[in-house]
């Protein structure tokens, strides 16, 4: 009767081992390849030639104009819709002939409306957008043809085409309705969210890349830093009770931790943030009012381990970047768990990911280099919109069909801009 | 998760009563037969269960392994296949831990399969659809509790496995970026016991001491090898060659330089002798180092210099003084390569003793700053093989050790041993980068300090405590003392007790 | 008889067991084979997968996390217990766990202030050197170096280069100080500050840049349970004077102070009158005036919470002046001062003064802080 006991044991053992012995099998093979390769090979695809890009020419009331207004557009974290669209003008993609063109651009900057504190507004973004797209309509034919299924815009604001910073009014306004069929190029990304609709692209939001590039130390300062967060974790002034902001999961991360060690988190933005993310071996990207925020990028750029804390994210190029196996993932409701999640990562996989981080194509298509560069987000961008050609059927509409309400959609949206 | 631990707890279970029961029936106690099937019953049912339960993660496992495609969902396949080994670890291993494990690791995966009650769940349903093979969203909208664990941090033990964890991540570092086949690092140092020997040597030992290259000092000690240095040498892991000089160290000023330098040319003998292999570094005790010289330094080929920065003080009476305020705006004397704008050697950058003129040939600490003079030694280099006899692809523009120093002349610094001084290699961005400094402070020369730096049994003076002894002004605690050393006479304490 | 039935029996049995054991397996492997198809059923059955195990492959984002989660569950279980233990004897400020990992077990860490002003150009490699000291302390450490924010960003690159787990605080003081002692006290308030902001627990030690450390002094100070205190050595530069001072102890207990000279020979010491000692009103009678910052270490939760220590919550505003409250805590509160090492014999701290600012500020050592 023993031997019975034995072997269970044996079977479950083996069971075991060879379950273990598998995983451990691909773990390996993927190590070699990821290496030795680049972490995305899909990272250094060249869209040229791939797809022709048609840029209609709006009035400079759209573009031009609101950034001389306020130049600071060029430097918050919404500004890909402007280098987009400076990026485009020059690009080899770009073609003159709406007649051979894959795609249509329309160059409106939609969150180029801030206050005095630099805050973008996206009230007015629904009725300059709506009258962008009634521009483009009555000029041209093309929009008609698809509604909309061949064109993309960018649109970067928290939650995206949505227009509005709160989460909760984001989601009952819902997509503009005019974008419905529009491909999205944004930087809000999370699961089953209504404010991400299907095809849409997610681009990290914008760094600036000289001001990054100055910043950049030895990469052989040693990291001496275990987890590295500079940022707020309560926004008292929009969320006096707390638990709102993050989901609450900011606040957890400080009441948890301000009183370890090795977790050198503050409010305070010291002038070496940059160079002490460089000598981080983990960087904190929790959610915000979005769950994406500019972290994402610093932390890929400056080789940190990207902690990411917002759960149902979508990641920004998520089918070329493997953050699978650049980051760690915790999920919101294990924040007090945080310093066991990270200590018991094995050293092997902590080596493995900042090798993977040290990959320059990584950093590159994170960032929106003046001028572009190849393989940077732009080019990814790029080669997003490629992999969704050659278009499906549905999307050219059948003479005299409609598939937009122009009329949906809340009454103050519908006014002119 | 629970139903398999629960099956594993029991398997467990069984397996230490199934013991007892097989001896039992071995002795032939037949009536307890059908509590013994039925046991057996349900052991193999729950055996069953666990087979299904394998089966069942084999499958999934196969089933990632077949059927994703692109990159991306592969390498999901694989951090998720090392999940299922983990999950299945722990069910079989939280056997040993309480219950409470098990039921909190379900509940962290019951929360998500549950789409919460929120105005997002409808968008959910409605985007469900197009989200094949992707869970439902769980995130809700709205106001959510801020977690904070009830368990006390951070927890020791945890701390100390990230410690480990950026120790390792240091050494990479250095794995990739360091230098790849490093060369001996060959540390000479010139000392003497004085007061503030144990304060330098202690402070160039930890610099060593972190140094990440195959090393080895060698100390020459004037006036013959003592106790006092040995002792603190021994405090380090480090290869140490501790040599004796026949010499005294004299007290004046220019003497003692001398003196020093005939000790590293002592140190660069043996080391031909012994036919040392490395680079020879030339540490003084009492100079403050940057690790970075020692990644400089195994880019030598012959000879190098390096940028020293002076930070020289002035003597205590009838000196020049320099206000505070002309310290801290007066750029930092650097003694070391001039380079031109191609890069090359052009000259020296030595220190301009001005500003602290005067006598400057004294005996150290009487009214003299102490200053460096001419070029230091600290600021070369130099390939051990340059010193030996016979060396492959030793230059003709080097003199043998023999011929130097021979008739009692003073070395300056290390140029001596060159016929053509303008083949040293600048270091550290063409001497652009200040590599070390020159912090020479000294007592009096005839300076008392205590043998060893332990203090020795009884204190004469010993009173009550009014206060600690070092109060505003002596003279008012020297009354105190007299008076109080009157009254307390008897209740005299000796620090032996 | 017995052992002939013992025989007997145990033939059929074998063939019996023999005969189980191949039906067992085969419901096993029926069991198997059963689960291995359940496996490839569509996704119909995830909240099954999600309720029985590791989640599967239904969520692939949180696999890295959820994973973790379930190895440390095993882990930190019996640390938490332990911990919680001595949180309700300590506050979890002295948590000794003892030897866990591989005989490394958990140490208590060091909070190591070094403030810095005066020459600015002597700061670099006197830091440096302090660096290269705290470098090969074992861990946990924590370097919290506090200077003028006017000065950081070369400091800086300096420290970045050390390796050493450090906190870096600009200062940005309201007022101008007249004298370097003043702005030296300042700052170290402001990283008692920090230490009390983020309830930072260890032993704290104010090392100032120009002093060398022998390595094992933080491993002696590690032991400190309240307050500890030591000799210092002070030589003043191209003088001749040699001074050491500190406690008096016996048996690691302070029993008093003595600050000796040993070039022109004179020691100057003073005992505690035990019987006072004893008295309470005679304890108070006794205060002492000020405690030299290099000579002391202390536990850093007297800063948060003095009511551990036994000290009335209701004291005078902590935050003003920490560092104060400290030394007077340290001084009145000697039964829990540490003698360092236990006889307080050897000397483990060197510093020595410039000449020039032993004119600029009377002719006392510099690190001293006086009221």
């Amino acid at each position: 009767m023993r031997r019975w006991v034995l072997a269970i044991a044996i079977l479950a053992a083996a069971a075991c081992f060879f379950l273990g012995a598998q995983a451990q099998e691909v773990r390996q093979g993927h190590q070699t390849e990821r290496i030795s390769g680049s972490a995305g090979d899909v990272l250094e695809d060249d869209p040229v030639g791939r797809l022709k890009v048609y840029v209609y020419d709006l009035p400079s009331k759209y573009n031009k104009k609101l950034l001389k207004k306020d130049p600071r557009c060029l430097n918050h974290m919404f500004a890909a819709e402007i280098f987009m669209h400076r990026f485009l003008l020059s690009s080899a993609v770009r073609t003159f002939n709406p007649e051979e063109a894959d795609w249509f651009y329309t160059p409106v900057y939609t969150t180029c409306d801030l206050t005095p504190s630099g805050l973008p507004l996206p009230f007015k973004s629904p009725r300059m957008m709506r009258s962008a797209i009634e521009l483009i309509a009555t000029n041209w034919p093309y929009w008609n043809r698809s509604e909309g299924a061949d064109h993309f815009f960018v649109t970067p604001h928290d939650f995206g085409a949505c227009f509005h910073y709160q989460e909760e009014k984001a989601i009952g306004r819902g997509i503009l309705p005019l974008l419905q069929r529009a491909t999205l190029v944004q930087t809000f990304g999370q699961k089953n969210h209504v404010c991400l609709k299907d095809g849409s692209i997610t681009i990290p939001p914008y760094a600036p890349p000289q001001k990054m590039q100055a910043h950049l130390i030895p990469p052989d300062t040693p990291r001496s830093i275990f987890v590295y967060f500079r940022g707020l974790f309560y926004d008292t002034s929009n969320d006096p009770e707390g638990g709102y902001y993050a989901r609450g999961a900011r606040a957890s991360v400080w009441e948890n931790f301000k009183n370890n060690p090795l977790f050198d988190i503050s409010t305070d933005h010291p002038p070496t943030y940059y160079e002490d993310m460089q000598r981080s071996v983990f960087c904190l990207c929790p959610l915000g009012w979005a769950p994406w925020s500019p972290r994402l990028v610093e932390a890929v750029v400056f080789g940190c381990i990207p902690v990411i804390i917002a759960d149902d994210i979508v990641l920004p190029f998520a089918d070329a970047i493997p953050w699978e196996e650049i980051g760690v993932f915790v999920a919101e409701e294990d924040v007090p768990k945080l310093d066991s999640i990270l200590t018991s990562i094995p050293t092997d996989v902590i080596l493995r990911k900042q090798r993977l981080l040290a990959n320059p194509s990584m950093k590159q298509a994170m960032l929106f280099p003046q001028p572009a560069q190849a393989g940077d987000a732009f080019h990814q961008i790029l080669n997003g919109l490629a992999r969704k050609l050659p278009h499906g059927e549905n999307v050219f509409l059948k003479p005299g069909e409609r598939a937009l309400n122009w009329t949906a959609g809340p009454v103050g949206d519908l006014k002119p801009w | 998760s629970a139903a398999a631990a629960s099956a594993a707890r029991s398997s467990g279970g069984g397996a230490g009563s199934g013991g007892a029961d097989g001896a039992g029936s071995d002795g032939g106690a037949g009536g307890r037969a059908p509590a013994t099937s039925t046991f057996w019953f349900l052991l193999h049912a729950l055996c069953c269960l666990v087979s299904l339960f394998l089966g069942f993660r084999f499958s999934r496992l196969l089933f990632f392994l077949l059927f994703s495609t692109t990159a991306l969902y592969s390498s999901t396949s694989s951090s998720s296949s090392s999940a299922v080994l983990r999950a299945t670890t722990t069910t079989t291993t939280t056997t040993t831990t309480t219950t409470t494990t098990t039921n909190t690791f379900t509940l962290s995966f019951q929360a998500n399969p549950n789409p919460p009650p929120s105005n997002l769940s409808n968008h959910t349903a409605l985007d469900a659809a197009g989200a094949a093979g992707h869970t439902q969203s769980h995130v809700v909208v709205g106001r959510h509790g801020i977690r904070i664990r009830p368990w006390p941090h951070p927890d020791p033990v945890e701390v100390m496995r990230a410690h480990r964890i950026m120790e390792r991540v240091q050494e990479e570092q250095r794995r990739w970026y360091g230098v790849k086949e490093p060369r001996h690092v060959l540390v000479v140092t010139p000392t003497y016991s004085r007061a503030f020997q144990a304060l330098h040597l202690t402070g160039l030992l930890h610099s060593l001491r972190n140094v990440p290259y195959p090393l080895t000092w060698i100390v020459v000690e004037a006036g013959g090898t003592t106790n006092a240095t040995a002792s603190l040498l021994a405090r380090s892991d480090l290869t140490i060659v501790h040599i004796p000089f026949p010499d005294r160290m004299p007290h004046d000023w220019a003497d003692r330089h001398a003196t020093e330098n005939r000790m590293r040319l002592h140190a660069l003998r043996v080391i031909r002798e012994r036919k040392m292999d490395g680079v020879i570094v030339f540490a003084d005790d009492s100079n403050v180092h940057s690790l970075e010289l020692f990644d400089e330094v195994q880019k030598v080929q012959w000879m190098g210099a390096v940028s020293v920065g002076i930070l020289a003080h002035t003597g205590t009476a009838d000196q020049p003084r320099l206000s505070e305020e002309d310290k801290q705006n007066m750029p930092l004397p650097v003694q070391g390569p001039a380079c031109n704008s191609s890069g090359h050697l052009a000259g020296w950058h030595t220190f301009n003793s001005l500003p602290f003129a005067g006598k400057t040939a004294t005996v150290v600490g009487e009214a003299a700053p102490v200053l460096p003079r001419g070029l230091e030694w600290a600021g070369f280099v130099l390939n051990s093989r340059i010193l030996w006899k016979e060396a492959e692809g030793k230059p003709d523009w080097v003199k043998d050790l023999d011929a130097v120093g021979e008739n009692g002349e003073e070395i300056e610094n290390p140029l001596i041993l060159l016929n053509d001084p303008s083949s040293v290699e600048p270091l550290g961005n063409c001497g652009k980068k200040i590599l070390l400094w020159w912090l020479r402070v000294e007592a009096r020369a005839d300076s008392k300090f205590p043998q060893g730096w332990v203090i020795e049994p009884p204190l004469d003076i010993v009173v009550p405590a009014k206060r600690t002894p070092w109060p505003e002004t002596t003279a008012e605690l020297s009354a105190e003392l007299v008076d109080s050393k009157q009254d307390q006479e008897g209740r005299r304490l000796s620090r032996t007790d | 008889m017995g052992t002939a039935a013992v025989a007997a029996a145990e033939r059929p049995k074998q063939r019996r067991s023999s005969h189980l054991w191949k039906k067992a397996l085969l419901h096993f492997s029926l069991c198997f084979v059963m689960g291995f198809f359940t496996g490839f059923a569509p996704s119909s059955s995830s909240s099954w997968r999600a309720g029985s195990g590791g989640g599967g492959g239904v969520q692939p984002r949180h696999q890295l996390a959820t994973s973790h989660v379930a190895v440390n569950q095993q882990v930190s279980l019996v640390p938490d217990a332990a911990a919680a233990e001595a949180a309700g004897v300590g506050n979890g400020a002295v948590v000794d766990v003892g030897d866990d990992e591989g005989g490394e077990g958990a140490r208590r860490m060091l909070i190591v202030v070094t403030t810095t002003r005066g020459e600015r150009r002597r700061r670099r490699g006197e830091l440096l050197r302090l660096a290269h000291t705290l470098r090969l302390v074992r861990p946990p450490v924590v370097w919290v170096v506090v200077e003028p924010a006017a000065d950081a960003a070369a400091t800086a690159e300096v420290l970045r280069g050390t390796g050493v787990m450090y906190r870096h605080l600009a200062f940005r003081p309201e007022e101008n100080f007249t004298t370097a002692d003043a702005e030296a006290h300042a700052q170290r308030n402001a990283a008692l500050a920090h230490v009390e902001k983020h309830r930072l627990s260890g032993v704290v030690h104010f090392a100032d840049a120009a002093g060398v450390y022998d390595a094992h002094f933080f491993d002696e100070i590690r032991q400190i349970e309240a307050f500890g205190t030591w000799p210092v050595a002070t030589m003043s530069a191209g003088e001749k004077k040699v001074v050491v001072e500190g406690p008096l102890c016996s048996d690691s207990k302070v029993v008093g102070w003595f600050s000796r000279d040993f070039n022109d020979g004179t020691t100057r010491a003073v005992t505690y009158n035990t019987e006072a000692d004893l008295n309470p009103a005679g304890a108070a009678g006794t205060r002492a005036h000020t405690i030299d910052v290099s000579g002391f270490a202390f536990n850093s939760s007297i800063l948060w919470d003095p009511e551990r220590w036994g000290r009335p919550t209701s004291l005078p505003d902590t935050s003003q002046d920490s560092i104060k409250f400290v030394q007077e805590v340290v001084l009145e509160d000697r039964t829990k001062l540490k003698g360092i090492p236990s006889d307080c014999s050897q000397i483990m701290v060197w510093q020595y003064t410039m000449p020039m600012q032993v004119h600029a500020q009377t002719s006392t050592p510099k690190t001293h802080n006086r009221r």
